[in-house]
């Protein structure tokens, strides 16, 4: 027995096709379908009433450690205001065009090539040695982790995987998923923490010539 | 709100604790994962809110940050390595009774388990928490037709690892 569902099967499982739309050959194969979403458990979860305290205690700590205080007074931005009276802003602005002129003479003049409009995306190659996989894929946060969108190919030399993506310029945190189930971060790239315990591979997106460097 | 307001954020958390609290337990297999999810995800939120750059949209800002707090974990877990076997109970000969679709519904979360984690993501969205794919799309920001193909991946594994029980 084929263990794959018809792609017509597919549809009515996708809720796109009705058991009147389908050949009479698929209704059984059907039927085992309807079985898999009847199986769904669709019940409400409701989490215990504790669960506001805890998250409460930990933000209101968070909130009070000095170190947090100290980053809001650096990272949030600061409003100045500045109040000019009318007879000041002519001797101002002749100021401030002597300033420009003086900066102007201190600099060597500007090539016109290297005034070129940074490109929106780079594309950068992925490769990964993995010898005896079937199959090898890289996703990140440029692809939402979907491990899908990016397969690599075998490249040249036995084991070696390579592909190429366009990235947009950033940094991007990454990783290979080999034969659909294991994890392998990059051993040629730095690695960060993703913030829940595990370490993911980095790589940063630059619109110079050199696109992606380490960081 | 996006001051960081304390008394403000333990509305939202009570608001909203409950929303994703399903989409969290079948992601993960269990309600107490869920439960650690969700208030990781608070806490993450609270840490990171001058990044909510909708604040009329906290929920589904919310909802990435709880759904990349599940991928994470189930990522932990496979790298972990496999957990224990699911026994299955074949039923295919016996009449669809409570009993049954008892052990079907154990199978098939048990088996959802063993999709990777993007699988399992399109069809607890799409078939649990009932989502179009337009709707998942949004939510996620990947292509419809990637979804798609993700999701009928996920159920030729489901037929496979569920083929005595269906």
């Amino acid at each position: 027995m084929t263990t794959v569902f018809h792609p017509l099967v597919k549809r009515f499982l996708d809720g796109e096709l009705n058991l009147a739309d389908l050949p009479p050959e698929l209704h059984a194969e059907a039927r085992a379908a309807e079985r898999l979403l009847g199986a769904v458990d669709r019940a409400p979860v409701t989490l215990p009433a504790a669960l506001d305290a805890r998250v409460m205690s930990a933000v209101r700590r968070r909130a009070s450690a000095p170190a947090r205080r100290w980053w809001q007074r650096l990272a949030e931005p600061w409003e100045i205001r500045v109040r000019l009276r009318p007879w000041i802003l002519g001797p101002a602005l002749a100021a401030a065009a002597v300033l420009v002129l003086i900066l102007a003479r201190s600099q060597p003049p500007v090539p016109a090539v290297a005034v070129a409009a940074a490109p929106e995306s780079v594309y950068v190659r992925f490769v990964l040695y993995a010898p005896g996989a079937h199959r090898v894929s890289v996703a990140g946060t440029f692809n939402q982790w979907d491990a899908t969108t990016a397969p690599l190919a075998p490249a040249g030399a036995a084991g070696v995987w390579a592909t190429t993506v366009a990235l947009p310029v950033g940094q991007h945190q990454y990783a290979f998923l080999v034969d659909g189930r294991r994890w392998v971060n990059d051993p040629a790239a730095p690695m960060v923490d993703d913030g829940f315990g595990r370490r993911n591979s980095v790589v940063a997106v630059t619109a110079g010539a050199a696109g992606a460097r380490a960081l | 709100m996006l001051a960081g307001d304390i008394e403000q954020y333990a509305e939202l958390v009570h608001r909203y604790r409950d929303r994703y609290a399903r989409f969290a337990a079948r992601m993960l297999g269990s309600v107490d994962e869920a439960e650690d999810a969700v208030q990781d995800a608070f806490i993450r939120a609270f840490e990171q809110l001058r990044q909510c750059r909708d604040p009329d949209n906290f929920a589904g800002w919310f909802f990435l940050i709880l759904r990349n707090r599940c991928l994470a974990e189930r990522r932990r877990v496979a790298r972990a390595g496999p957990g224990p076997e699911a026994v299955v109970v074949p039923a295919a000969e016996q009449a669809d009774g409570p009993l049954v679709q008892e052990e079907r519904r154990r199978a098939l979360q048990q088996a959802l388990l063993e999709l990777t984690p993007e699988q399992r993501e399109v069809f607890v969205l799409k078939h649990v928490e009932d989502l179009s794919y337009e709707e998942i799309a949004g939510r996620l920001g990947a292509s419809i037709p990637s979804l798609k193909m993700r999701m009928h991946r996920a159920y030729d594994r489901l037929r496979e690892r569920l083929k005595d029980v269906l």
